[in-house]
């Protein structure tokens, strides 16, 4: 006896319809999601940068201005993290210089507040990863090796993978001593 | 196709929205977390980012006050050290010390005071504001003080020393009243009373284990809970492998093997109580075998007479070859050194026990030299650890005058009573009728739930405050105790907090001080000036002693020269008076200090619930331990519940077979059994200190804490006991190797001394 499936067809038709609406609506609402990147270091490479709370370009201060990266990140050289400028060199200089401007009168709003500023991390390695900027910076390696043309970037974004393989490519040009063993950065 | 009608229309659109969010979330589920880089309003001078400052200071977790150093990163203390250069510690730390970062971050700290609003204990805490808790309580102590009223406050502290302890005393005074306290369970009063009878002494020796040769200790568990476990580590460590071509023996007298009795070469089970009547028997034997010939000889033979070897040897239980053996290696083993504690000194003949034990030191010329006993110069600051120290009677006292209604204030500073008093005190009723109690704990504890106004005090870690370890290291020797991070919560020192109370009270003219730093500053000003002859001003002398986290003098004391003759008449050790009838109370009850939990103040740490308990590697709970023999005389094995019954009260726990107790005497680790300790300590074992007879030490008035009998019951219950350790026999895996120790023969065979074995249960 031959059994058609078409009738059932016939039934499941309008619930066929609805799941694959809903199967739209889903990978519309996974990529609409894309648009309220937050600040994901995995989602961010290659890509935009995020959006930061006060919008500072290291192009007119870095670029422009030729500031030293090491005059803002002053623990680069003796710490391993690199350090975010307080609130405090932020206003030292802007209390002078343009202050009247809308972001830089947040700055300052900030500074009156004593109140840290949230920037939000671009670059970030796991837990599980000990990187010293101490090391790096003392050994002469360029802040641009790492963090790409920073002085070039009004929104800081991602131009390096910052992963294990860059790390060991780097090691091994320069025949860094204990460079490959697994206990440099996995301690 | 049929056109879509008006429900399909909505389904569709509904489905598509529902879908459309679920894609959202999704991905939003997915998102590494945004990480933020948080900068400092204003940069801290005092450290960079990402690099670790250390900070010496002072641990507090016990009283031997070792030196520590703390460190730190971002402002937040990471991990404690000992200070290598502070005599006490030498760059060591225990467990306990270790755990101190518990204490800084414990989530039950209490963050802010609190004041009792409604009547009685019913009321609830409810959070108010410093100035106002100050104000409240400052209110009720200026009008006992203006009435002349002053004795009805009273002001019950952990044992502090230094500026602190002087603080609380100028404090005290300043209010009329006479009523200071310190009270701690595992303060070694006993030894003070015998010290100061042999020696003429109010502070106690240093003891150099660290240069003897020969060590016998009566019940002192030095390695564990006794006075300064990390330093006396270090000299058991030095003693035994740091001389080339002299390896220290060490000889433990204790009726239940300790820590330290496992660390020693012979563990010797005396019947308990009988220590002192065992030392004097060794003495009997050096002084008639001519080991001693100073002038004094007449009299010590004398006194002495009623110890011969063979009548010790009944009452101990411990055989004559071998307290003779004993007494011929003290006397001919130079220098040789004899320490007595815990619960030796604790029976009903405490203070005769330690007198009979350091008499011995006496008797072989042991004192003042190295690897023998030297004694401590004054205390730079203060009176000294045993001024104020409350004893059993004390507290009673007390206790007493509070039902009698003589009490109005009582203020309480990081001290437990409830906890560590026996139940048969009664200490939580007598409290309950003081109309205001006032805490400064840190935590919530037993006593502190009964506050009516808690004003709770920075952790040690927070504040500033000194110490000068007692026992001292036989030279003068502190360390200021400097905040390592900034407070993290809404709390004051306690030193800060008098402070406070005083100018509420106007007692400016007699302290007027600011604050503990400055009142501190003001003190070692005195110190600065004790014939410092360097130039570089306080300042920098203050910076120094900061830094290097300790401050000492080099000059040793000159000795007593002998012992007064009254006093060798008066040696003498009664047998031991347990509480209790032996008919109905077969067994001698012996609690000991926790190794990690201390008297139950640590029982709110986690690292120290975590830790295993040395002997048993019981983890958690609280166990009753019993000799195989008695175990399976009684049919019971591990894990089966016991009620322990002591004519006062009953506690029930598992037992723990353990092989190294005497058949007659059933041992529980103190420091469980907490119900209003925070999170970690509530709910866990017994404390046995509940069940303990009133008994008291009659010279000193302190409690007698080892002279309780109990019986056992079995409650048919059984549970599984926490334990790290598997199986307690060797099983021919030869993980422990042991040899005859060179006693002669038949003599090992006996319980009375064993050599280090772990005898198969």
């Amino acid at each position: 006896m031959a059994v058609s499936i078409v009738p059932t067809l016939r039934i499941l038709k309008p619930a066929a319809l609805i799941v694959g609406v809903a199967f739209v609506g889903l990978i519309f609402g996974y990529w609409a999601n894309a648009a309220f990147t937050t600040g994901s270091y995995n989602t961010l490479y290659p890509g935009p940068g995020p959006e930061q709370p006060i919008n500072f370009s290291h192009r007119i201060h870095a670029g422009d201005y030729q500031i030293e990266c090491l005059y803002c990140h002053t623990e680069a050289r003796r710490s391993t993290s690199a350090g975010v400028p307080a609130v405090s060199k932020c206003a030292g200089c802007h209390q002078l210089v343009v202050p009247e401007r809308p972001q830089i009168r947040m700055v300052l709003e900030y500074w009156e507040n004593q109140e840290p500023i949230p920037w939000v991390k671009v670059h970030d390695l796991p837990d599980f990863v000990y990187f010293s900027h101490k090391r790096h910076v003392l050994a002469g390696v360029d802040c641009q090796t790492c963090h790409g043309p920073v002085e070039t970037m009004d929104v800081v974004s991602r131009m390096a993978p910052n992963q294990m393989g860059q790390c060991l490519t780097c090691h091994r040009e320069h025949q860094v001593e204990f460079g490959l063993d697994c206990l440099t950065c996995h301690k | 196709m049929s056109s879509i009608d008006r429900r399909d229309f909505l389904k569709l659109v509904g489905a598509g929205g529902v879908g459309a969010g679920a894609g959202f979330m999704l991905r939003e589920s997915i998102k590494h977390p945004t990480q933020h880089l948080i900068p400092y309003p204003i940069p801290p001078e005092e450290f960079s980012p990402g690099i670790a400052t250390w900070y010496n200071t002072v641990c507090s977790m016990c009283s031997a006050g070792c030196g520590i150093s703390v460190r730190t990163r971002e402002g937040r203390a990471k991990k404690i050290e000992g200070n290598p250069a502070h005599p006490v510690s030498q760059g060591r730390l225990c467990a306990r010390g270790q755990a101190g970062l518990h204490t800084l971050y414990n989530p039950d700290r209490l963050t802010g005071p609190l004041l009792r609003v409604g009547e009685g204990e019913s009321g609830e805490l409810m959070p108010v504001t410093w100035d106002e808790g100050l104000s409240q309580l400052a209110g009720r102590l200026n009008t006992l003080r203006d009435d002349g009223q002053g004795n009805r406050i009273c002001f019950l502290s952990e044992g502090v020393r230094g500026h602190l302890a002087e603080l609380f005393e100028l404090f005290v005074d300043q209010l009329g009243s006479s009523r200071l306290l310190h009270y701690d369970f595992a303060h070694p009063q006993t030894l003070y009373a015998a010290i100061n009878r042999l020696f003429g002494e109010t502070h106690l020796p240093y003891y150099d284990l660290r240069n003897t040769r020969f060590l016998l200790s009566f019940g002192a568990d030095y390695l564990g809970s006794w006075i300064s476990p990390v330093h006396h580590g270090l000299g058991f460590g030095h003693s035994r492998q740091g001389r080339d071509e002299i390896r220290g023996r060490f000889v433990q007298i204790e009726p239940r093997m300790s820590l330290s009795g496992a660390a020693a070469d012979e563990w010797i089970a005396a019947n308990p109580g009988t220590e002192g009547i065992l030392a004097l028997g060794l003495g009997n034997h050096i002084v008639s075998q001519g080991g001693y010939q100073g002038a004094d000889r007449e009299e010590w033979a004398a006194s002495l007479a009623a110890y011969s070897v063979e009548s010790v040897a009944t009452q101990t239980g411990v055989p004559a070859a071998t307290i003779a053996r004993l007494a011929e290696t003290f006397a001919d083993t130079q220098p040789s050194l004899a320490i007595g504690g815990g619960a030796a000194g604790n029976y009903s003949n405490g203070v005769d026990t330690l007198v009979a034990v350091n008499a011995l030191n006496y008797l072989v010329g042991n004192l003042g030299r190295e690897g023998g006993l030297v004694f401590n110069p004054e205390p730079i600051v203060g009176r000294g650890a045993n001024a104020s120290q409350a004893t059993y009677s004390s507290m009673l006292d007390l206790a007493r005058d509070a039902r009698q209604g003589e009490i109005d204030v009582l203020i309480l500073n990081q001290t437990n009573p409830v906890f560590t008093l026996p139940g048969a005190a009664d200490f939580r009723e007598a409290l309950a009728q003081i109309p205001l109690i006032v805490s400064l704990s840190s935590f919530m504890d037993e006593t502190t739930s009964m506050a009516d106004l808690i004003l709770p005090s920075h952790t040690y870690l927070e504040s500033w405050g000194d110490d000068f370890p007692e026992p001292g290291v036989g030279f003068s020797a502190g360390a200021i105790s400097q905040p390592v991070v900034s407070p993290l919560y809404d709390t004051r020192a306690t030193g800060d907090i008098i402070l406070g109370l005083a100018r509420e009270l106007s007692l400016t003219d007699a302290l007027p001080w600011s604050d503990m730093e400055e009142y501190l500053q003001e003190g070692w000003r005195g110190i600065y000036a004790r014939g410092s002859t360097e130039e570089e001003g306080f300042e920098a002398f203050w910076t120094d002693v900061l830094k290097a986290g300790v401050w000492g003098e080099t000059t040793r004391r000159v000795l007593p020269a002998s012992v007064d003759v009254s006093v060798i008449e008066s040696v003498g050790v009664e047998a031991p008076e347990f509480s209790g009838s032996s008919d109905t109370y077969p067994f001698i009850f012996h609690p000991y200090l926790s190794n990690t939990l201390n008297d139950g103040r640590d029982a709110n740490l986690p690292w120290m619930q975590e830790v295993p308990d040395p002997l048993t590697s019981v983890v958690y709970g609280s166990w009753v331990e019993l000799n195989p023999t008695t175990a399976s005389e009684m049919g019971l094995a591990e894990g089966d519940v016991v009620e322990v019954e002591s004519p006062h009260g009953k506690v029930a726990a598992p037992v723990y077979v353990y092989p190294a107790i005497m058949p007659n005497v059933i041992a529980m680790p103190i420091g469980q059994g907490h119900d209003e300790y925070g999170r970690y300590a509530n709910g866990r074992g017994v404390n046995p200190i509940q069940i303990l007879s009133p008994e008291m030490e009659p010279e000193t008035g302190g409690l007698a804490w080892a002279a309780t009998r109990v019986r056992l019951t079995p409650t048919g219950q059984r549970i599984d006991l926490v334990k790290t350790g598997g199986v307690s026999r060797d099983l021919g895996r030869e993980i422990i190797q042991t040899t005859e120790s060179g006693t002669g023969s038949g003599e090992t065979a006996s319980l009375h001394s064993i050599p280090i074995t772990v005898i198969p249960t």
